[in-house]
């Protein structure tokens, strides 16, 4: 007996379908994790290398540092993992044309290609995450109860900005061929901003005050700073506040550009 | 109150186009300075279609054929006019209307690449909320009139485009739409595969009573299965009415086909009507339709003639003179 409603039925059998399509080719999904491991590998490498004669630097002790590394590795796989990056050259070829005459929601499809491809993307960062544990057998901060509970909201929370953002850069694709540009520079700025590289509390503080009213420190950033207990409470509530701000914000614009977009669609290409 | 399940009220659609000019100077221009001007795809076209008909959509490349399906299935927004399907405004996307159609596409696919034509099956049944026993009964129907019960569980991708074609055709119909827009549907197929699909197009029409536009390049798909055609040239239509009605006007001469079981001159052939084809023994004429038969009737009196055989012209050639001669074809 089927339990769920037919109505999400269609997008946990996209999900299904997406995790399948995934595991198809296993060179590609070979090499895929293994460019994900020698990521983090060169990352704990280089830390463990400048943590070998000091105790601490940038204010960050071994560590804090290195549980930096890999929650940056898990967060990428969770908030910062996309499957949606050729949705502009998909919308500008016509490509989600039979999508969209489909009875269905086109941001539930697209978030259920999402959730299979985040959901693959942190099965296997943990897998390798343990790996790489065994491999350094590093010291983890490991956070109380509840700030875990703060943790894992603020990522949702980030996942879905991402989520938005990714669809409004996708949605250039109603207007422009031109789409390959615009990602590029958005995830070169991703890259600096989010906390990938590094932590952000190492740039000047100036610069640290303007990255903070962007959204890109909440795609990774202040999540980590959570987790390492390294947020005062009114660092906190301004993480809730931006999170939520961030959430609407994004969600609205993504809505407009998207509802602007198939309205003026050209279905090229059929 | 209009019985049609579509109706198509003096839509026009436009589109921006950039205009750029040729070579590398005009690439460099264009970065500082694009000029736009405005495509008429279609213009103020109307057409009602009733239960069950199938009708065949004739247009040169850019004629706007796919233009005018892309509205009716709600892809496009509409510059002017008004469009109703099954009493719904495509446009809307309601998931009701959703339910009640399909467009199949030549060139495009729907159909998930890397893995078998039946998960793209059971996804589509799980969006289209088939019910479990529908699912099974319709699936069998069409697995079984297109043949390809081996293959669904074959990667569409090493499959033929022909298997793919079929496969895609399932796809769209297992919903069992009541309106079916069928976009160049045997492009690339060779002739055994288009003769396939064509019956089994006529199959389906005829049991579920569905109502189809069909736009084919292939005047063989449109010549056996339309009974009515539309001729849309430069987003205008210029002709709404029997296909039959467009030879009648249109196929001036009928072709005799002969076989000489003696050797004849060009002469003594050129009496009897304008020769296209003079390969002995093989001899083609070409004669008014009305005397067709009279002229065939004095040739095999007066020529040793093996076998003669009268045909219509190709409907492509009917059809390129239709277009050549831009002539007023309105009903």
């Amino acid at each position: 007996m089927n339990l769920m409603p037919q109505s999400l039925s269609k997008y946990y059998r996209l999900f299904v379908l997406s995790w399948q399509n995934g595991l198809v080719y296993r060179t590609s999904l070979l090499i895929w994790r293994l460019r994900q491991l020698l990521s983090t590998l060169m990352a704990l490498t280089i830390w463990s290398v400048i943590f070998t004669d000091q105790s601490s630097a940038f204010s960050y002790t071994r560590s804090e540092m290195i549980s930096y590394v890999f929650l940056v590795s898990i967060l990428q796989s969770l908030i910062l993992a996309s499957s949606l990056h050729s949705l502009a050259g998909d919308i500008y070829n016509g490509n989600i044309s039979q999508q969209l005459l489909k009875p269905q929601n086109l941001f539930m499809h697209f978030s259920a290609l999402e959730v299979a491809d985040k959901l693959r993307n942190v099965f296997f960062s943990l897998i390798e995450g343990a790996a790489l544990y065994a491999l350094f057998m590093p010291t983890i901060i490991w956070p109380s109860l509840q700030t875990w509970f703060v943790f894992i909201i603020w990522a949702i929370l980030g996942t879905v900005i991402h989520f938005f953002i990714t669809i409004i850069f996708g949605s250039i694709g109603f207007w422009s061929p031109e789409t390959w540009g615009p990602k590029f520079l958005f995830f070169m700025i991703l890259d600096f901003t989010a906390g990938k590289l590094y932590p952000l509390d190492i740039l000047p503080r100036a610069v640290q005050q303007v990255l903070l009213i962007t959204p890109f420190p909440y795609l990774s950033y202040v999540q980590i700073q959570l987790f390492l207990g390294r947020l005062t409470s009114t660092q906190m509530a301004w993480g809730w506040i931006s999170l939520l701000i961030w959430t609407v914000i994004t969600w609205l614009v993504a809505q407009w550009v998207w509802t602007k977009g198939t309205k003026g669609y050209e279905a090229n290409g059929l | 109150m209009s019985d049609a399940v579509i109706q198509v009220d003096h839509l026009s659609k436009y589109f921006k186009v950039y205009h750029k000019e040729a070579g590398l100077w005009g690439s460099v221009k264009s970065l500082v300075h694009r000029e736009y001007h405005e495509v008429k795809a279609v213009d103020d076209v109307s057409f009602e279609i009733k239960q069950g008909e199938i009708v065949g959509f004739i247009g040169q490349n850019g004629a706007g054929k796919t233009t005018t399906l892309k509205v009716l299935s709600g892809l496009l927004y509409p510059t002017n006019g008004q469009v109703r399907v099954l009493g719904y405004n495509p446009w809307d996307r309601q998931p009701a209307f959703q339910k009640q159609f399909a467009l199949v596409m030549g060139q495009k696919n729907q159909l998930w690449w890397d893995l078998p034509a039946i998960e793209t099956f059971l996804l589509n049944q799980a969006i289209y909320e088939i019910p479990e026993a529908q699912f099974k009964k319709t699936l069998n129907k069409l697995v079984e009139l297109l043949d390809v019960s081996d293959i669904l569980n074959v990667q569409v991708r090493k499959l033929s485009l022909g298997q793919r074609m079929k496969c895609e055709l399932i796809a769209a119909l297992l919903h069992n739409p009541k309106v079916l827009f069928l976009d160049e549907p045997t492009i690339g197929l060779d002739v055994v595969m288009q003769k396939v699909l064509r019956d089994f197009i006529r199959t389906y029409n005829a049991e579920f009573n569905s109502t189809i536009i069909l736009t084919s390049h292939y005047m063989g798909d449109v010549k056996e299965l339309c009974e009515r055609a539309i001729i849309i040239d430069k987003g205008h239509k210029i002709f709404d009415g029997k296909l039959q009605s467009i030879i009648d006007r249109y196929a001036r001469n009928k072709i005799l086909s002969l076989i000489m079981s003696e050797n004849v001159s060009l002469k003594q052939l050129e009496k009897y009507g304008e020769v296209k084809e003079f390969e002995l023994p093989k001899v083609t004429l070409l004669v008014p339709r009305a005397q067709a038969t009279k002229v065939a009737g004095q040739i095999l009196t007066h020529l040793p003639v093996l076998d003669v055989n009268i045909e219509e012209p190709p409907i492509e050639a009917i059809i390129r003179e239709v277009f050549e001669t831009k002539a007023d074809l309105q009903v």
